[in-house]
């Protein structure tokens, strides 16, 4: 099989994946950040990510918004959400034991998908712009204009969040928590406030996620499993508390996804992802655990 | 008065109260048995339906109410028993109700196999794993040719009318479900039950003091997973025609995890009590679905997730222990922590 690909065909694949994996690295970071540094294992938040497809939808069909705009858009909109929602209800979660968190999270998965549907029928919808067709050519390898800038989208917000844990000072406080909550709270760090901007960025993020996936995939409203499998995946092997790490194991993701779809039938990709998540998470999901005794 | 006459009076009064239960229960057996020829097809249906997912709630509440193992994928189970029914009975010919006792020890076989590993993660790990376990059986039986892919397996129909049909299949989920409860009074009532719940309260400490954690919720598991098979395999008689989309469904999952949990997890009556509850629930808000205003038009029927969601949030929140929960409050001895 694989002499057959030609190697234009696999440096294509190479590049395809990288830049997917940028976009893998943007929408796993949210849910590294709440696991890190809340604790909270946020299993609606590929509902999240879906949310921000449909508002690039929305804003395209409604307002003729380019997603370029509506990836900006998206940023306070989707930061508001995540503060509601940990205001509303992570808040009281993160109290009390490790079961009622996942079972309201699933709860909170539940609603948003069926609030979709309702919105939005199970139709597969796509974004259509005027360069979503568009490809570059660089000596023969034909890289997707929209998948360009989806790419160059999630690397600029990869940066600025690195940069905002590393340089600021509210990101020194939040990784002062997520190494250790209590002396956090007894060195004078608000730990509740600095959880709503934890939870609301972590929201932001899988909001951007959304648009910019949407530029690349067709998305419908129930097809977000893959992006919690995904996302869980590139956490579970790039581990928390290191964007970098993040970084890494998106890309190798994007890489593993181009890769297999080169050299198997298209619905592999999704069997072989879901295997490589249980054969992580057997390996590594204790450990993921370890540093969080009270993870949710 | 003397011990040993008050222990004798207690005695009594206690064997007394087991005789009216043990009377109560027969009673509500009976009724549900005659049931079955009085009451109209599609009641018939619907309380099979009742008593598929009692099964199911009850096989699911052994690891996940009592154990604190939440298994987001026990439509696993489930499909496993519906297919091996389905490719056995199609492809290789094997009797029908031969079928469904091989259903319940595949189902076993997939449990011991994703348990073995599974049960060593804890907490959320444990409901992820299984959550994404029951995502790869189906994208595996979407693409296999032995299930016959996306298409699915039509299965044979029992050779009576209608009506017959139904009854006998009131009657197999009806008497699959009284297996289910009782397996659960007694696992309720017994060393693995307490151990379970040790576990439950606090792992560690429990294996200290000699659980032997791991082959316990193994066994848990593997006790569910076969009522799951079993209950999978008589739907797929039941249903006459199984696809990977609809017998794998996530919602069956979530449902069976819903209805424990309204009704208490784990408690024995939890399931028995949640199970018609949120049934009726989403029957009634079928009805209102249709009369209900939505953004100028009728609020369309797949609204009933919405509510669902809702209230598996609010169940979670405000009472995590459910129907049985509020009972033991009211009366004043809650027998669980």
């Amino acid at each position: 099989m694989l002499t057959t690909v030609s190697l234009s065909l696999l440096v294509q694949a190479l590049v395809n994946g990288l830049l997917l994996g940028l976009v893998y690295t943007l929408i796993s970071l949210g849910l590294s950040l709440t696991l890190g540094i809340m604790g909270v294992v946020n299993v609606a938040h590929s509902t999240l990510i879906m949310l921000g497809s449909y508002l690039a939808l929305e804003l395209l069909q409604r307002l003729g918004l380019d997603p370029i705009i509506s990836a900006v858009i998206a940023v306070p909109v989707f930061f508001l959400i995540g503060v509601l929602l940990e205001r509303l209800l992570i808040s009281r979660v993160a109290r009390t034991s490790q079961t009622t968190g996942l079972l309201v999270l699933f709860g909170v998965l539940v609603v948003i998908e069926g609030a979709a549907i309702l919105r939005w029928t199970t139709d597969t919808q796509v974004l259509s712009v005027s360069y979503t067709n568009t490809s570059l050519t660089l000596d023969g390898i034909a890289i997707a204009v929209p998948r360009l800038i989806a790419a160059a989208i999630a690397l600029v917000l990869v940066l600025l969040l690195d940069t905002f844990l590393r340089s600021t000072l509210y990101g020194k406080a939040i990784r002062a928590m997520s190494q250790n909550l209590d002396a956090a709270r007894i060195s004078g760090i608000d730990t509740d406030r600095l959880s709503l901007l934890v939870f609301g960025l972590a929201t932001a993020t899988a909001g951007v996620g959304g648009v910019t996936l949407a530029m690349i995939f067709p998305f419908d409203p129930q097809d977000h499993y893959r992006w919690l499998a995904w996302a869980f995946l590139v956490v579970v092997i790039g581990g928390l508390g290191s964007i970098r790490n993040t970084l890494l194991a998106g890309l190798l993701i994007g890489l593993i996804e181009t890769l297999s779809s080169v050299l198997f039938p298209f619905q592999y990709v999704y069997f072989i992802v879901y295997l490589l998540l249980v054969v992580a998470l057997l390996v590594r999901g204790q450990g993921l655990a370890g540093s969080q005794s009270r993870a949710l | 008065m003397s011990s040993a006459l008050l222990e004798r009076a207690t005695a009594r009064t206690r064997w007394r109260s087991w005789l009216y239960r043990g009377l109560g229960a027969a009673a509500a057996v009976g009724l549900l048995a005659v049931l079955g020829v009085l009451i109209p097809l599609d009641w018939v249906t619907t309380l099979s339906a009742v008593y598929m997912y009692i099964v199911l709630a009850e096989g699911w509440n052994i690891l996940g109410g009592y154990a604190g193992y939440l298994n987001f994928g026990m439509v696993t189970f489930f499909g496993v028993g519906a297919y091996t029914a389905g490719v056995l009975c199609t492809q290789y010919n094997v009797h029908p109700l031969l079928t469904i006792p091989l259903a319940g020890i595949m189902a076993t076989v997939a449990a011991l196999l994703v348990g073995v590993p599974a049960l060593r993660l804890r907490g959320v790990y444990f409901a992820i794993l299984t959550l994404i376990i029951s995502f790869l059986t189906q994208v595996l039986v979407t693409n296999l040719d032995i299930t016959g892919g996306a298409s699915g397996i039509y299965m044979p129909s029992l050779p009576f009318d209608p009506f017959t049909n139904e009854q006998i299949f009131y009657y197999a989920f009806l008497g699959l479900m009284l297996l289910a409860v009782l397996l659960a009074f007694i696992i309720e009532h017994s060393r693995f039950g307490y151990a379970l719940v040790a576990i439950r309260e606090d792992e560690d400490p429990a294996e200290i003091l000699g659980v032997r954690t791991t082959w316990l919720k193994t066994q848990a598991l593997l006790l569910g997973a076969f009522l799951a098979g079993v209950a999978g395999a008589i739907y797929a008689f039941h249903t006459s025609y199984i696809e990977p989309q609809g017998t794998f469904s996530l919602d069956i999952s979530i449902d069976v995890v819903l209805m424990s949990l309204v009704g208490g997890l784990g408690t024995w009556q939890g399931p028995v009590i949640g199970v018609p509850l949120m049934l009726v629930t989403a029957q009634v808000l079928r009805i209102l679905a249709g009369e209900l205003p939505f953004f100028g038009s009728t609020l369309p029927p797949e609204f009933d997730r919405v509510v669902f969601g809702i209230i598996l949030i609010l169940v979670a929140l405000l009472a995590p222990y459910g129907v049985m929960g509020l009972v033991r409050r009211v009366r004043g001895r809650r027998l669980t922590v």
